[in-house]
C-alpha cells in the first residue's frame, strides 16, 4: 500500500500546496500499521482494514479541481473474512470509568470504531449510555492525544521505555509508590498484588479526585468494614437524594441508576404507580431537577439535615437512638416531618442515598438511616469489593507524599489520572514529586501531571487495548479492542506486568490468562462466549439475544431473565450496625461556602479536549466551554453580581481563582459551585483556555482543601470586567406557553385529559370544528395533506418528558451518528450550535426556588412543513415515508426554512466547521475516522438537522426488503441514535402504521400531546406530558403543579 | 368677501423659461467639461463601491458566519436592506408611470431623476438576496432552467415569486426608463459637439429624429409602459411582504403586510427623492424646474403614507389583540418593551410622528425641514424593517430559542458599501445623462399649449381670466 503513496509524492507539488508536512505526517502512520507488537485477533476479522482505506486515499490524493479535492480509494486486494464495505459489524467491549466497567457494542466500519452503543446484556448498560460513553469515540481519535512515550520531555519510542523498565526495575529493592487510578481489573489487580510482593518496599495508593473513598469510610463507621453502597432503586417507592447526583453521568453507575428510577416513573395508565424522589442538594443537579420534593440548602448543611432526618425516624425506627438528641435547623421542618413519614410508611421500599464528596460521618448516618428503614437488601447492598482494599486511601496518600517529600523514594509510577492537576493545592504534589528520580506517568495526554514526569507513557485508549475489570455492581467484562492502537501506546496492564515482571507481554495474553484462570474448563466457548456477550454469564453459550452483526443491536429493557444469568462477583455483605455510631457535629461554614463539583461534561478535567462533551450543554446551565460561579438569585443581589460579571473568589487556602458570576434559580443562598476539570494548560486544543476565543474556563482545583465538596468559605469580589459565556439558553422562562405540559399524578387521574390542547386552552384547535363538519378528523389545510397516503412505513416520534432528566446524552449520541461539527465557543456564544437534538430546560414557579423541567427537541418532521413549503429550490422535501427530508447537495443556504420552523431546529453551516474540524491540525485524517461513513458531511453554506436518522432507517427498509420483501421494519428494528443512548427510555420511534408498534402506543396515551397544535403543521414528533408525583402532606410547599 | 375662491394653478417651471433656454439649462450639465467638484464626490463614492466589494468578496470567501446571524435570526442586515432598497425604488415607479396616467403633469421635473434612483435602489437591492445564500454559486437554481436532472424550482415559495418580482421590475423599469430617454438622447446627440459624444448618444438614441411618427410611436410605448410598470408598483413590494406574511412566524404572519409595505415603500421612497432632489437641484441650479411646488407635493404624500404606515401599526397591535393568538399578542408588547424596545421607538418616531409636521405648510415648504425629515424618514423605515425582521425571529414560538441579534462590523459595512454603488451610478447618471425629461417639461410649458398661439403664431402667455364674483386665494408660489 505506501508504493503509490511515493508515487504521489511530487515535491513541488505537494509543497506548493503547503500540505507536504502533512503528507509526512501520515507516511510515518501509516508505517506504523504493523508495530512489533501487533496482534492478530483470533476471532477471525482483521480490524486494520481503515488503515488500507485511509492509505490508499491519501496516496492518491490529487488536487485537480478547486472545489473539493479528488481522492481514489482502492478495493481491497484480499478480501477480510466478514467485511462487507458499507456493512458495519458490532463488537462488545467495557468503557472503564472511575474504575468501573460499562458494558458497550461498538459499531465498525471497515475496520474503524465509529459509534458507541450500550450493550442491552450488561447489567450497568441495558443497551444505553450516557455522554461520557458516547463522546469516547472523539476521545480515541483525538489527533492531541499523546502519540508516544516521552523521555524527560523528548520523543521516545516505547521500545525505549521496555529497556529501561527492564533495567530500571531489575532491582527489586526499589522504594516505589504506585498511583493508581481507580481500576477494577481483574488482570490489574491480580498484577497489583505480584508487583507488591516483587517489590516489597513499593507503596500503593489509589487517587481520585472526585473518590469513592468516603462512601468506603462511612460503611466503614457504620459496619466497621469498608463497603460500597449499591442501589436498586426499581424496589424503591420513595428516594431520598441527599445531594446525590445519581442521574449525571459523574455518577459511575448512572446509566443503571437512570433507568431504575425512570423505568418506576413510567405511567402508561391511569393505575400505574410512580415513585417519589425528594432531593435536598445546594446546586440544581439534574436528580434535582427530576425530583418531586427539593430542598435547597447550603452543602455543608446536608449532613445536618441527615442527622435531624436519623433524629426524627428514631422515634419509630429501631437502631438510631444514637442520633435522638440531635435538635437541628432542620427538625420538625414540614419538609423533613413530611419526608420522615413518607419514609416509614415506605420501609423496606425507600432508598436515601448521599453524595460521595460528603463526610463519612454523613455516609454512616445515611447507612444507619436504610439500616433502620429495613432497606438493605431491598433497595440498597452493601458490597464487599475486595480490589477497593482495607486501607483508607486518603491516609494512604498522606504517608506516600510525607515520604516522597523526605526523598525516601526512588520511583513514583502514577497510572492515568492527572493528580498534578487536580491534586488539592495542599498537597503540595509538585513538590513531592520534585524530590524524587524517576516519575513515570501513563496518560492519554502528554498532560500537566507528564510534564512534571521523567517518563511520559502514551496510555492505549480503551477501544485499542485488552483490559477487563467489573461494573459497579460487579459484572464481569472483558474490555476488547477494536482497532489497533493508533500510536505508540501502552495498557495499564501491559505497564503494570512489565514493570512487574521486566518483561513485555501483550494485553490480550494477560487478560486471556486471567480468564483461564478464573474459567478452567471449556475455556474457549466461554472466551468466546464472553467477548460475544460482553459481559460474562453463568451459561458457556454465547447469549441468544444476540448482538446483531447487522442492523442495530437491540436497547430497551433487556429481561430481567437476561440479566440474571449475569455472574456478579461483588458479595452482597451480611451488614450489621455498629454500636458505636454516633452523630458528629458537622463542619459549620460561615458566610458563603465554596462547593466543588465534578463537571458534568469534562468530569473532573479528563475530557476536557473532548470537543463534542465542551461544546455539550450544561444539562442546568446550558453553559458550554466554561465553568462559571454559579449562585442563587438572593446571594448575586447581595453580591450586587450578574450573569457574565467577573468574581474573583479567594477560598479559605488562598487561592484564587477569576471567572463569570452566573445566576442558577433554584441554587441555595450564600452556597456558591464551582465545576472542576476546566482551565487545563498545554494538553491540546480544545481543552486549553483560550485567550482568543476566552474558552475553556478556570481551574479550581487548587481551592481544594480535601477531596470533599465544601471548600470552606468563599470571599468574592466583583473584578468589575464582563466575562462573556456562551450559553444556548438565553431565555429560561416558559412565559406561560403551553410547550411544556405536566401534572401531579392524582390530577392525571382525574383529569386524564389534562394535557390536551382542549384543556388547557378551554376551547379546540382551530380549524378542528370545520374539519368535523367536512368528515375529517384533522383541521383544514390549504396543502396535500399527505403526500404518500398509502405508503407504510410511515415514521413518527414519541418523547415521554416523564422520563427525561435532561442528562443530554441524546445530543452526544446524535453528533456522533451523524457527524455534526464542533463550532467553537465563539460560535455557540453567537447562537450558532449545530445540535440537532437539544434539550430545552425551563424554569418554572418562583425564581428562587423554582421547578426545572427538561424537554428534548429534534426536528418535529411535521406533515405540512412550513419549512419545504417557503424553500425555494426544493431542498427540504417529504419522503414517502413521513420523513421531512434535507437535500443537502441541493440547498442554497436562503436560510428561510430555518427561520419559518416554528420549533427552530433547523441549524445552518455559516461556516465551513467541517472543514475546521476534519481538516486542520498536525494529522486531520485521525479525526475524519471518527466520522459516520453513511451520513454526508455538510459543506458551508448548507441548511441541516435532524433526519431521524434516515441512514438508519433505509438500512431497516433494505434488511428489510431483503428478508421479508416488504419495505416495513418490525418494531424495533429502528432505533434512532438519541433513542438508543437514552437510559430513561425517553424516546419512542417506529412506523405509525403499526398498530402495535410501541410508539404507536405511546401516541395513544391520553398524555400524548402535540407541541403548537394550533399551528395545524402536524408535527410526527409528540410529547408524553410529565407526571409528578409530590407528597400531599407538602402540597403547598410543592412545585407549582401545571406548567402552562 | 364671495364664499368662492379662485386657485390659481402655479406654474410648473418657474422663471422666464422657453424651449431653448430648458434644453440649455439641461444639457450643459452634460456636455459642458466635468466639473471638479464631481470627482470629489466621485472619489468616496467609488471608495464606498470598492468597500462593497470587498465586503462581498470576503463573504463569499468566508461564508455568511461573516454576518452577526444566529440560529433563530437567520436573516438580519441583507434582507433588511434588500427591503428598504426596493422599497425606496418604489417612488421613482410611482412617479413616473401612475402620476403618468393620471396626467399629473408636475410629474414631469422629477421623473427621470426618480426613474433614475429607482433603477439603482434595485440594483443595490437585488445585491442582497443574490449574497445573502450559503451557496451563492448555485444561485441560479433559484431560476427554472430546463435540466438533465429535472430540479424544479418550489413555486410554493415566496422567494421564488421574489425572484419573478423583482427581476420583472427591474426589467420594466429599466425600458420604461431608457424609453423615455430616447428623445432626450437625440437632443444631446445633437448638442454634442464632439464625436465620442454623437456616437454615444447616437447610438442610443435610435436614430430619432422627432419626427411625428417616431413621436406617436414613442407616445404609445410610454403608454404602455406605464401600464405595464402601475401594476409592478403594488406587487413588487406586495410580493417581497409575501416573504415575510406568508411564513408562521408571529409578527410575520400578517395580512396586513401587503398594503403596508407598499404604503412604507411609498413613503420611504418619496424621502429619498427628496434627499436627492435637494441636494441636486442646488447644485446644478435647477430650482427652476424642480420647484418648491413640488417639494410640497411630495411632502404631502410623505404625510398621507406616512399617516397610513402608522396606521398600520396601529392595526397590527389591535389585530394582534384581536385574534387572541398569545404569541402574536407576545411579540408585539415584546417588540414595544423588549430587548429591541429602542428600535421599535426610532422607527414610531421617525416614521409616525415625523411626517405630521407636514401638516404645517410652513414646515412642508421649508426646503432644510424637508431635507432633515427626508432623511428621519428612511432612518425610520429601515428600522422598520429591522424590527419587522428581526424581532419577529428572535422571539417567536419556543423561549428556549429566543436570542439576541447582534450585528458584526461586515453587515455594516456591506450596508454602507451599497451606497458607494449607488452613490457611483446616480453620479454617472447625473454626469451623463440628463436629468431632467427635456422633452416632457417641455410640453408642460405654456409655449407648448397651442392656445397661447395667435393665428399668425405669435406666443402670448396666457393670462388667466378670474370671474368677478370671486376671490384670489393666495397662490402657492406668492
Amino acid at each position: 500500500m505506501s508504493e503509490p503513496s511515493t508515487q504521489a509524492n511530487t515535491k513541488t507539488y505537494w509543497k506548493s500546496l503547503n500540505e507536504l508536512a502533512q503528507n509526512k505526517e501520515y507516511k510515518n502512520f501509516v508505517e506504523r500499521e504493523f508495530p512489533e507488537n501487533a496482534t492478530e485477533l483470533n476471532d477471525g476479522v482483521s480490524r486494520k482494514g481503515f488503515l488500507r482505506i485511509m492509505g490508499a486515499s491519501i496516496a492518491l490524493a490529487g488536487f485537480s479541481a478547486c472545489r473539493r479535492p479528488v481522492q481514489k480509494i482502492l478495493p481491497y486486494a484480499q478480501q477480510p473474512e466478514d467485511i462487507v464495505p458499507g456493512i458495519p459489524l458490532f463488537y462488545a467491549t467495557a468503557m472503564p470509568f472511575h474504575g468501573n466497567l460499562v458494558g458497550l457494542v461498538v459499531e465498525n466500519h471497515e475496520g474503524r470504531p465509529t459509534k458507541i452503543e450500550g450493550n442491552d446484556l450488561h447489567p450497568a448498560s441495558h443497551g444505553n449510555t450516557n455522554a461520557y460513553h458516547q463522546a469516547t469515540m472523539l476521545e480515541m481519535y483525538d489527533p492531541d492525544r499523546s502519540r508516544s512515550p516521552r523521555r524527560k520531555g523528548k520523543k521516545a519510542s516505547g521500545q525505549d521505555f521496555i529497556s529501561f523498565a527492564k533495567t530500571f526495575f531489575a532491582d527489586t529493592d526499589k522504594r516505589i509508590v504506585v498511583i493508581s487510578e481507580a481500576n477494577s481489573g481483574i488482570t490489574y489487580n491480580a498484577s497489583k498484588q505480584t508487583f507488591l510482593s516483587n517489590f516489597p518496599n513499593s507503596q500503593w495508593v489509589s487517587y481520585e479526585s472526585f473518590s469513592e473513598e468516603h462512601v468506603l469510610e462511612g460503611n466503614k463507621l457504620a459496619f466497621g468494614q469498608r463497603l460500597r453502597s449499591h442501589y436498586n432503586f426499581m424496589n424503591a417507592d420513595i428516594v431520598l437524594s441527599l445531594d446525590d447526583d445519581i442521574l449525571a453521568a459523574t455518577h459511575p453507575n448512572n446509566v443503571e441508576y437512570a433507568k431504575q428510577l425512570t423505568t418506576r416513573r413510567r405511567v402508561t395508565s391511569r393505575d400505574d404507580a410512580m415513585n417519589r424522589i425528594y432531593s435536598v442538594e445546594n446546586g440544581f443537579s439534574t436528580t434535582g431537577s427530576f425530583a418531586d420534593h427539593r430542598l435547597r440548602v447550603k452543602t455543608s448543611e446536608v449532613q445536618a439535615f441527615a442527622d435531624a432526618l436519623a433524629s426524627t425516624l428514631s422515634i419509630r425506627m429501631n437502631g438510631l437512638s444514637a442520633y435522638s438528641k440531635v435538635n437541628n435547623q432542620f427538625t420538625d421542618t414540614p419538609f423533613l416531618v413530611a419526608l420522615a413519614n413518607d419514609l416509614v410508611k415506605a420501609a423496606g421500599r425507600s432508598a436515601v442515598s448521599i453524595g460521595w464528596d460528603h463526610s463519612p460521618e454523613a455516609h454512616a448516618t445515611v447507612a444507619a438511616i436504610n439500616v433502620a428503614l429495613n432497606n438493605v437488601g431491598q433497595t440498597v447492598d452493601y458490597l464487599e469489593v475486595p480490589h477497593l482494599g482495607d486501607i483508607d486511601q486518603h491516609a494512604a496518600m498522606a504517608e506516600a507524599l510525607t515520604n516522597m517529600k523526605a526523598g525516601k523514594i526512588d520511583a513514583v509510577i502514577i497510572i492515568g489520572g492527572n493528580p498534578v492537576f487536580t491534586a488539592p493545592s495542599g498537597w503540595d504534589l509538585e513538590n513531592a514529586l520534585s524530590s524524587v528520580e524517576e516519575v513515570i506517568h501513563l496518560s492519554t495526554y502528554n498532560d500537566e501531571t507528564s510534564k512534571k514526569a521523567s517518563w511520559h507513557l502514551s496510555r492505549a485508549h480503551f477501544l485499542e487495548a485488552w483490559g477487563d475489570g467489573y461494573s459497579f455492581g460487579g459484572a464481569r467484562s472483558v474490555i476488547q479492542p477494536q482497532i489497533q492502537p493508533l500510536h505508540d501506546s501502552m495498557s495499564d496492564i501491559e505497564l503494570l506486568n512489565l514493570i512487574t515482571n521486566q518483561s513485555y507481554t501483550t494485553g490480550y495474553d494477560l487478560v486471556r490468562n486471567t480468564f483461564r484462570g478464573i474459567h478452567r474448563t471449556n475455556f474457549d466457548n466461554k472466551w468466546t462466549s464472553l467477548l460475544h456477550d460482553g459481559v460474562d454469564r453463568a451459561s458457556d453459550a454465547p447469549s441468544t439475544k444476540a448482538v446483531k452483526q447487522n442492523g442495530y443491536p437491540n436497547s430497551g429493557q433487556a429481561a430481567a431473565a437476561v440479566m440474571s444469568g449475569v455472574v456478579m462477583d461483588y458479595r452482597k455483605a451480611n451488614v450489621q450496625l455498629s454500636n458505636s455510631l454516633r452523630p458528629s457535629a458537622p463542619e459549620v461554614v460561615d458566610g458563603i461556602e465554596l462547593v466543588i463539583k465534578a463537571d458534568a461534561s469534562l468530569y473532573d478535567g479528563r475530557y476536557a479536549n473532548n470537543g463534542w462533551l465542551q461544546e455539550l450543554p450544561d444539562p442546568m446551565t446550558k453553559i458550554t466551554w466554561d465553568n462559571v460561579a454559579l449562585m442563587s438569585p438572593a446571594t448575586a443581589t447581595k453580591l450586587d453580581l450578574e450573569n457574565e460579571k467577573e468574581v474573583t473568589l479567594t477560598a479559605q487556602n488562598g487561592t484564587t481563582v477569576t471567572l463569570a458570576a452566573w445566576i442558577q434559580p433554584g441554587q441555595a443562598d450564600d452556597s456558591i459551585t464551582l465545576h472542576a476539570g476546566y482551565g487545563r494548560q498545554g494538553v491540546g486544543r480544545v481543552a486549553d483556555y483560550d485567550t482568543e476565543q476566552m474558552a475553556g474556563g478556570r481551574n479550581v482545583f487548587p481551592m481544594r482543601p480535601g477531596t470533599s465538596a465544601v471548600a470552606g468559605t468563599v470571599q468574592v469580589s466583583a473584578t468589575g470586567n464582563q466575562y462573556p459565556v456562551s450559553c444556548v439558553q438565553d431565555h429560561h422562562s416558559l412565559e406561560g406557553r403551553d410547550m411544556y405540559r405536566q401534572a401531579t399524578l392524582e390530577k392525571y387521574k382525574e383529569t386524564p385529559d389534562y394535557s390536551s390542547f382542549a384543556y388547557v386552552h378551554k376551547y379546540e384547535v382551530p380549524g378542528i370544528k370545520e374539519a368535523a363538519e367536512l368528515g375529517e378528523d384533522q383541521p383544514i389545510s390549504l396543502f396535500n395533506e399527505q403526500t404518500y397516503p398509502d405508503y407504510e412505513p410511515q415514521w413518527g416520534m414519541a418523547i415521554d418528558l416523564n422520563s427525561c432528566f435532561g442528562c443530554g446524552v441524546c445530543v452526544i449520541a446524535c453528533q456522533s451518528e451523524n457527524n455534526i461539527p464542533v463550532i467553537g465557543k465563539k460560535e455557540v456564544g453567537r447562537g450558532r450550535e449545530m445540535h440537532w437534538i437539544r434539550n430545552d430546560r425551563y424554569y418554572i414557579g418562583d425564581k428562587n426556588d423554582p421547578q426545572a423541567v427538561h424537554q428534548p427537541v429534534p426536528c418535529m418532521h411535521c406533515e405540512l412543513a412550513p419549512c419545504e413549503q417557503v424553500c425555494p429550490v426544493a431542498a427540504t422535501t417529504h419522503s414517502n415515508d413521513g420523513m421531512n427530508q434535507m437535500t443537502y447537495n441541493r440547498c442554497i443556504g436562503t436560510r428561510y426554512c430555518a427561520n419559518n420552523c416554528p420549533f427552530k431546529v433547523r441549524r445552518f453551516n455559516f461556516f465551513n466547521y467541517p472543514k475546521e474540524y476534519l481538516t486542520t491540525g498536525e494529522d486531520p485524517d485521525i479525526i475524519q475516522m471518527a466520522m459516520n461513513p453513511e451520513v454526508t458531511v455538510r459543506f458551508r453554506g448548507v441548511m441541516e438537522k435532524c433526519t431521524y436518522c434516515a441512514q438508519r432507517v433505509n438500512r431497516a427498509k433494505i434488511d428489510a426488503k431483503i428478508n421479508t420483501g416488504s419495505v416495513k421494519p418490525a418494531d424495533g428494528a429502528v432505533l434512532t441514535a438519541c433513542q438508543q443512548a437514552c437510559p430513561a427510555d425517553s424516546i419512542y420511534f417506529g412506523d405509525l402504521t403499526d398498530e402495535q408498534a410501541t410508539v404507536t402506543q405511546m401516541k395513544r396515551n391520553e398524555r400524548n400531546f402535540l407541541m403548537l397544535e394550533e399551528l395545524n403543521v402536524r408535527p410526527r414528533t409528540s410529547y408524553i406530558a410529565k407526571l409528578t408525583n409530590p407528597n400531599p402532606a407538602l402540597v403547598d410547599n410543592t412545585m407549582p403543579e401545571e406548567a402552562h | 368677501m364671495s364664499k368662492y375662491q379662485y386657485v390659481p394653478e402655479p406654474a410648473l417651471v418657474k422663471g422666464d423659461h422657453d424651449f431653448a433656454s430648458i434644453t440649455h439649462l439641461v444639457t450643459d450639465v452634460n456636455l459642458r467639461p466635468t466639473p471638479k467638484a464631481w470627482y470629489l464626490l466621485m472619489l468616496p463614492a467609488n471608495a464606498l463601491l470598492g468597500l462593497l466589494l470587498v465586503s462581498i468578496g470576503y463573504l463569499i470567501w468566508e461564508g455568511t458566519g461573516i454576518w452577526g446571524l444566529t440560529n433563530p435570526i437567520g436573516w438580519g442586515w441583507a434582507i433588511i436592506n434588500f427591503v428598504w432598497w426596493v422599497g425606496i425604488g418604489h417612488a421613482g415607479t410611482l412617479i413616473s408611470a401612475i402620476l403618468f396616467l393620471f396626467r399629473q403633469d408636475w410629474r414631469t421635473a422629477i421623473n427621470r431623476f426618480a426613474e433614475a434612483m429607482t433603477i439603482f435602489a434595485v440594483m443595490c437591492a437585488l445585491i442582497f438576496p443574490a449574497i445573502h445564500v450559503g451557496r451563492i454559486w448555485v444561485i441560479y437554481w433559484v431560476f427554472p432552467i430546463p435540466n438533465q436532472m429535472v430540479m424544479w424550482p418550489n413555486f410554493n415559495s415566496p422567494l421564488l415569486w421574489d425572484v419573478f418580482a423583482v427581476s420583472t421590475y427591474f426589467t420594466v423599469s429599466l425600458l420604461f426608463w431608457y424609453v423615455g430617454l430616447v428623445p432626450d438622447l437625440a437632443t444631446l446627440r445633437d448638442k454634442a459637439s464632439d464625436k465620442m459624444r454623437q456616437i454615444g448618444y447616437g447610438l442610443f438614441s435610435l436614430g430619432w429624429n422627432g419626427s411625428n411618427r417616431h413621436w406617436w410611436n414613442y407616445e404609445k410605448a410610454y403608454m404602455i409602459l406605464a401600464g405595464l410598470a402601475t401594476p409592478l408598483v403594488l406587487s413588487v413590494h406586495t410580493i417581497v411582504s409575501f416573504d415575510f406574511a406568508v411564513s408562521v412566524i408571529p409578527g410575520w404572519h400578517t395580512t396586513i403586510f401587503p398594503p403596508y409595505f407598499v404604503a412604507g415603500a411609498i413613503f420611504s421612497g418619496f424621502a429619498m427623492v427628496l434627499t436627492l432632489m435637494i441636494i441636486t437641484r442646488k447644485v446644478y441650479g435647477m430650482e427652476d424646474i424642480m420647484t418648491n411646488d413640488h417639494m410640497e407635493k411630495m411632502n404631502i404624500i410623505i404625510m398621507v403614507t406616512g399617516s397610513m404606515v402608522g396606521f398600520a401599526y396601529m392595526m397590527e397591535f389591535f389585530i394582534a389583540w384581536y385574534s387572541g393568538v398569545e404569541y402574536e399578542k407576545a411579540i408585539f408588547i415584546l417588540r414595544a418593551t423588549g430587548p429591541y424596545a429602542w428600535a421599535y421607538w426610532i422607527m414610531m418616531t421617525c416614521n409616525v410622528i415625523s411626517p405630521q409636521f407636514f401638516w404645517s405648510k410652513k414646515l412642508r415648504t421649508n426646503v432644510t425641514f424637508t431635507f432633515i425629515i427626508s432623511i428621519v424618514v428612511n432612518i425610520g423605515m429601515w428600522f422598520e424593517r429591522f424590527v419587522i425582521t428581526v424581532t419577529s425571529l428572535a422571539n417567536d414560538y419556543l423561549p428556549s430559542s429566543w436570542d439576541y441579534y447582534s450585528p458584526t462590523m461586515w453587515d455594516a459595512l456591506t450596508y454602507i458599501g451599497t451606497f458607494g454603488l449607488f452613490g457611483t451610478m446616480f453620479l454617472l447618471f447625473l454626469r451623463f445623462l440628463p436629468m431632467i425629461a427635456i422633452a416632457e417639461v417641455k410640453a408642460v410649458l405654456p409655449q407648448a399649449d397651442p392656445h397661447n398661439y395667435d393665428d399668425n403664431g405669435t406666443y402670448h402667455a396666457p393670462v388667466e381670466e378670474i370671474p368677478e364674483h370671486v376671490t384670489v386665494a393666495k397662490s402657492n408660489n406668492a
